[in-house]
């Protein structure tokens, strides 16, 4: 399927590395970390925070905290959340020096126990009071688990959500999925690990990665804004001839994906495309025309595109989407404020490196994105402006201008494509075409002579979303096999005879 | 061996025909001699829809049932269901006349025609009047009342009543073969007869006979029938829907329903999948487990949900203290007592016959839990002992002569 020991570190002339650091706090959350450092992740510092002593032992993480000294005295906190938060707030100093110097931080947890569901969210805390910027990766327990379990679950991430930037939710239940039937089932929990582990790796080198189309925290704050309750992942690679279709139908294929159909009714959907030098503009365009075909028309899509040369000959698609659920839909206003500040703030480091072009605009324009109405650009610019003061409450707070390097090696890569019209310098710092407001050619960038990739689907898009709802649909005459002679069942009015599955619409096959 | 110790139940279900022949022992037990069975084929719903090959299948399985045994069949009780089948309860009452306090039998039998003066259906006729419980000047709770002393006695009866015309069509596919018929019972109380046992009666108890085409259930509350009745789905349901939604042939959707079928859901691994030989043995299609399984879910669900819907009507599913008892061809699939226990909140499991002998696998089998019980009914009924209520004789209005 996904292989995940391949390290994509990025190219040495990358220098505005984001300092970033991944904290697993409670059993799962070191497991979770434990994957992740065997997967490799180099550019970012690790840390396992957990109140079991034994457990934090075994983990191979290059720095751990224990939680809850005195609390719990090196053991577990039993499955109490409230034990859990009591530990990490008793060990609150040693959270906040591991995590000195973030500007992002991402914790993993599970949710449903003790440490992950009590300490998690105070982590979290912790991390925001300095300032960073704060991802959870919060997975959710089985089903088989208990109701008690996942009612402890669903209190602790609805905590995390008021307090992080983002969540990205995994569902146990569904992770299952993942494992062939027949693997046993530790393979099934490391698979399980792995997934969210490619997707802290895939989100970390997502935020990293030089773009043509750069993808920023902008967009993936946007796509995972206002959800809560799914979150929809996918991640595939190939190298062969077909690669985009193949890249795709793996990132579909994945289990948080749900083959694709959950993506109809999500809002925004991250789309990063990255591959070597040979990415051909007509994969790009082929591998988006297809994915224009599992999401509505409504749906916003935050594109970026990226040329990476060790890439070599394989072609990724990475996928990123909430569904906002029923229940939940407050949950957007915590999550939005904090994405205009702290994206800023994200790149101190000055240009070491020859930069070719200082993307002034980019910015403003990258806030922009993430505002509903992306179109009303002046407005959206003001308000970030507006929220720059904010910035000054942190101590590392840099000025705006410095974020500039980190749209540099786009322009370094873009070069490097080179069946591709060499985009035009000039016409690069147009990143609202990464947006795609649907049904409508990015009005911002008419002279976007570079990966023409966005306006090609659009045209098309609405007569194939058609063909592809077509085929959904089940046009089955409502017929009683065998009892199509014989008298009718019928019961408050419902025919029995005919099967129950096509009165009660379930899909079959 | 006295020939009228001998018994035979037929039972024209809508996928076979089953005829058991069995032996009432002195010591009250029950030996099974033979078992003769046939596909059926022109019923549909337990309702006969093409008379002449009914007629040939029930020869067929009478023949079988001969072979088998070695015996002569002359006489049968039958069972019969469908759809049309309902049930009520009704009280009778009779005042004693001011010169007489001991109540006789003449008048245990005048209550029993008050009761049976109600209105049902013109086209209806009594298929069964069961005995609940008798009152005796308010007194509750008499079990027999011959004998007592008292000026108003009162009965509760359990009315089943069904159409005639079909009722006699069952009767007549048998009367010429020439077959005798001694009683026609409904499958129902024929299952109930040989699944439970009189202290689960007493305990209260639900018995769910889901055939081939119909699913007959009885609720036995305080050793008595409170409710009884029939719903017109069975397991050529859960086959046609298969056959529909997996577009395949009804024959082979019947295979994959026995073989593979079961009604637990999320308890395959995902992807697994049934390969579907095809006539040369060969693999064909490949079925997604979970596909099937979903498929017979929902049609069993529904099922049993309706079923609630119709005990719910009244109150007496509060007072089962025994349990669910499943039975007939569909609780061969796996896991539908767990379903049932999920639906109705009580709990449930599969049974077959109890207390017999003889053929093992005969009796072990759910699916011959109403012929078999036919015999038990039979057995009941010859003896006739009064005590044994719930088993009353019936020569009905519609069956003058036969007997």
């Amino acid at each position: 399927m996904i292989q995940l020991n391949r390290n994509y570190t990025l190219p040495e002339r990358e220098e505005d590395i984001i300092p970033i650091k991944v904290i697993g706090v409670g059993g799962a959350g070191s497991n979770v970390l434990d994957r992740v450092v065997l997967d490799g992740m180099d550019k970012s510092d690790l840390i396992a925070a957990n109140t079991d002593v034994q457990s934090l032992a075994s983990s191979v993480a290059s720095a751990k905290v224990q939680l809850g000294r005195s609390i719990t005295r090196g053991l577990g906190t039993g499955g109490d959340p409230e034990l859990g938060f009591a530990a990490a707030e008793e060990s609150a100093n040693e959270v906040r020096e591991a995590l000195s110097d973030a500007r992002l931080v991402f914790i993993c947890a599970g949710l449903g126990g003790g440490t992950g569901s009590g300490a998690a969210p105070m982590v979290a805390q912790i991390a925001r009071e300095m300032g960073a910027l704060v991802i959870a990766f919060a997975t959710l327990p089985f089903t088989f688990e208990g109701k008690r379990r996942s009612s402890q679950a669903q209190e602790a991430l609805a905590r995390l959500q008021g307090i992080t930037d983002a969540v990205v939710c995994f569902e146990n239940d569904r992770m299952g999925d993942l494992a062939a039937p027949k693997a046993g089932i530790h393979q099934a929990f490391a698979l399980a690990d792995m997934t969210v582990s490619q997707s802290v790796r895939s989100i970390v080198n997502l935020i990293q990665r030089p773009g043509i189309m750069r993808v920023g925290f902008d967009d993936l704050l946007a796509a995972l804004r206002g959800g809560g309750g799914r979150c929809l992942f996918g991640y595939g690679e190939s190298d062969t001839d077909n690669r985009a279709h193949e890249a795709l139908d793996q990132a579909l294929r994945n289990p948080l994906m749900d083959r694709g159909r959950m993506l109809e009714q999500a809002t925004r959907v991250l789309v990063q495309v990255s591959g070597g030098p040979a990415m051909t503009l007509s994969e790009v365009e082929i591998l988006m025309r297809e994915l224009n075909r599992h999401i509505s028309d409504e749906t916003q899509l935050l594109f970026g595109t990226a040329v990476d040369g060790r890439m070599g000959n394989r072609l990724s698609v990475t996928l990123i989407s909430s569904l906002r659920r029923e229940d939940a839909p407050a949950a957007t206003p915590p999550v939005r404020r904090p994405m205009e500040t702290h994206v800023a703030p994200a790149a101190p480091q000055p240009p070491a490196e020859p930069s070719p072009q200082p993307l002034l605009a980019i910015l403003p324009e990258q806030s922009a994105a993430l505002e509903p109405a992306a179109q009303e650009n002046p407005a959206v610019s003001a308000k970030t402006k507006e929220l720059l003061p904010l910035e000054e409450n942190s101590p590392e707070a840099a000025p705006v201008q410095q974020n500039e390097p980190e749209q540099a090696p786009a322009a370094q890569a873009a070069p490097e494509i080179e069946p591709t019209p060499a985009p035009e310098p000039v016409a690069r710092p147009e990143p609202v075409a990464r947006i795609i407001p649907p049904k409508k050619k990015p009005p911002l960038a008419p002279d976007y002579t570079g990966p023409k990739v966005l306006p090609h689907p659009q045209p098309e898009k609405g007569s194939r979303e058609k063909v592809a709802r077509q085929e959904t649909l089940q046009f089955e005459p409502v017929t009683r096999g065998r009892f199509e002679k014989s008298e009718p069942t019928i019961v408050e009015g419902q025919d029995l005879d005919v099967p129950t599955f096509l009165r009660k619409n379930v899909r079959v096959k | 061996m006295a020939s009228n110790d001998l018994m035979v139940g037929l039972e024209i279900g809508t996928s076979k025909i089953c005829v058991v022949v069995g032996e009432s022992r002195t010591d009250g037990t029950t030996k099974i001699l033979g078992v003769g069975q046939a596909p059926s084929r022109g019923v549909r719903k337990g309702e006969i829809v093409d008379f002449e090959t009914a007629m040939q299948c029930v020869a067929e399985a009478v023949a079988d049932a001969e072979q088998k045994s070695d015996l002569m069949i002359k006489s049968v009780y039958v069972g019969v269901g469908g759809a049309h089948i309902q049930s009520f309860n009704n009280r009778g009452s009779v005042l004693l006349p001011d010169d007489r306090d001991e109540i006789d039998e003449q008048d245990v039998e005048d209550a029993k025609i008050s009761a049976r003066e109600v209105s049902i259906p013109a086209q209806n006729a009594f298929l069964h009047c069961i005995i609940q419980h008798y009152h005796v000047d308010g007194q509750d709770g008499v079990l027999n009342p011959l004998g007592m002393l008292g000026q108003k006695l009162e009965a509760d009866y359990h009315i089943i009543h069904g159409v005639r015309t079909r009722i006699q069509n069952t009767i007549r596919c048998v009367k010429e073969l020439p077959l005798e018929v001694e009683d026609v019972v409904f499958t129902a109380l024929a299952s109930a007869q040989v699944v439970l046992s009189q202290q689960q009666k007493n305990l209260g108890a639900l018995v769910i006979d889901m055939g081939g085409g119909t699913t007959d259930y009885i609720l036995y509350v305080d050793g008595a029938v409170k409710q009884s009745g029939a719903i017109g789905i069975g397991g050529d349901h859960i086959t046609n829907d298969i056959s529909m939604g997996l577009r395949i042939p009804m024959a082979r959707a019947e295979k994959l329903k026995t073989d593979e079928g079961s009604v637990t859901l999320g308890n395959c691994l995902p992807g697994e999948t049934v390969v579907l030989k095809d006539d040369s043995g060969f693999a064909g299609k490949e079925i997604e487990r979970e596909t099937l399984n979903t498929i017979i879910h929902l049609r069993v669900r529904e099922t049993f949900e309706l079923l609630k819907k119709q005990l719910d009507e009244e109150n007496f599913i509060n007072y089962i203290g025994e349990g669910i008892f499943i039975t007939g061809g569909c609780s061969l699939l796996p896991g539908i007592d767990h379903l049932a226990e999920d639906i109705f909140e009580i709990p449930a499991r599969v049974a077959h016959a109890q207390t017999m002998s003889g053929l093992t696998s005969a009796f072990q089998n759910p699916q011959f839990a109403t012929a078999i019980g036919l015999i038990k009914y039979a057995q009941a009924v010859q003896v006739e002992r009064p005590q044994r209520r719930g088993l009353s004789r019936l020569i009905s209005k519609f069956l003058p002569g036969i007997r």
